[in-house]
């Protein structure tokens, strides 16, 4: 299964074409902040592996301080029922 | 049969691979993936007789519908009101940082289910979350002894070494992928962050909502 042989079949879990990464990079390239700046000509796969990480940690982040600050609001008051109901009418 | 001329090279490797995987008998989580963008069930392991040509986008647009955060938010409300009134530890102080750690597993699992099991990180976090936090510090210290091997077999097969590392640390960084392939890891990396963006909108918004709620005076007593 190891083999580095090329396959008539295209996809095995042993050939992965460079190609194909590249089509993924370019994909997920796509999704990351600041795609607009960047040229479509080539997609660095060391670059985009490394922003992709920094763009999760700053999500976890993020989420990490929305986290303290919606326990903190949780702290001062329980959410009852009714604001429940004001916060769903504010989200729809 | 990669020659399938199309305007939109992508789609073609979308196609074949989800095929590939399909026919292998393996994982299908192309194929699953972008079932799942035409709304079907995709429980379904074995649809191999199905065409798959579909656009791998839908599969990440459904984060950012109105519908999805509306939901996730109410599911989320809900799970925010039973961490309000069971304290996590039961100790007799409820340190803020427990509290905000409790919201944050809350927030991620309600995340995964709104992922509603289709891809792998939503399902590792459904199935224990914990395991992520202490297996962690254990983990560094196999990884010395096999980065090297796994260097040499990476260079072997004509990819670098430094993009196998940088690979590994993003699968550290998604539940559950760690030992992923690159493309499979790809795929995974793509639904969680668009997963996480509309975690961020959903929080914001109810923080945001909470705040306006309860410094406003007209709040009414219940």
């Amino acid at each position: 299964m190891s083999s580095r042989r090329s396959r008539s079949r295209q996809m095995s879990s042993s050939r992965i074409t460079d190609e194909q990464i590249n089509d993924l990079l370019t994909k997920l390239q796509a999704v990351l902040p600041e795609a607009h700046l960047r040229s479509t000509d080539r997609v660095s796969a060391a670059k985009v592996l490394q922003d992709t990480c920094n763009y999760i940690r700053s999500l976890h982040r993020e989420v990490d301080d929305l986290s303290e600050r919606l326990s903190e609001l949780l702290a001062n008051n329980d959410i009852n029922s009714a604001q429940a109901a004001i916060i769903r009418s504010l989200l729809r | 049969m990669r020659a399938v001329a199309r305007s939109d090279g992508s789609h073609a490797i979308w196609t074949e691979a989800s095929e590939g995987f399909v026919s292998e008998g393996g994982r299908l989580w192309f194929g699953m993936a972008i079932s799942n963008a035409e709304g079907e069930s995709a429980a379904k392991e074995g649809g191999g007789g199905r065409k798959r040509k579909r656009r791998e986008e839908p599969s990440l647009a459904k984060w950012r519908t109105q519908g999805e955060q509306r939901t996730y938010s109410t599911k989320l409300v809900e799970a925010l009101r039973r961490v309000r009134r069971s304290p996590p530890s039961g100790a007799t102080a409820t340190t803020d940082h427990a509290r905000s750690r409790a919201v944050r597993e809350a927030a991620d699992r309600a995340l995964a289910v709104a992922a509603r099991g289709r891809t792998r990180w939503s399902r590792a976090i459904l199935s224990g979350r914990t395991l992520k936090r202490r297996i962690r510090p254990s983990c560094f210290r196999p990884k010395p002894v096999g980065s090297s091997a796994a260097a040499r077999a990476a260079a072997e097969r004509g990819k670098p070494a430094t993009l196998e590392k940088k690979a590994r640390v993003l699968g550290r960084l998604v539940p559950g992928c760690r030992k992923l392939s690159l493309p499979t890891l790809l795929e995974e990396v793509s639904d969680y962050i668009a997963a996480l963006e509309m975690q961020v909108r959903a929080m914001s918004a109810i923080a945001d909502a909470l705040s306006a709620a309860s410094s406003a005076p007209a709040a009414e007593p219940m």
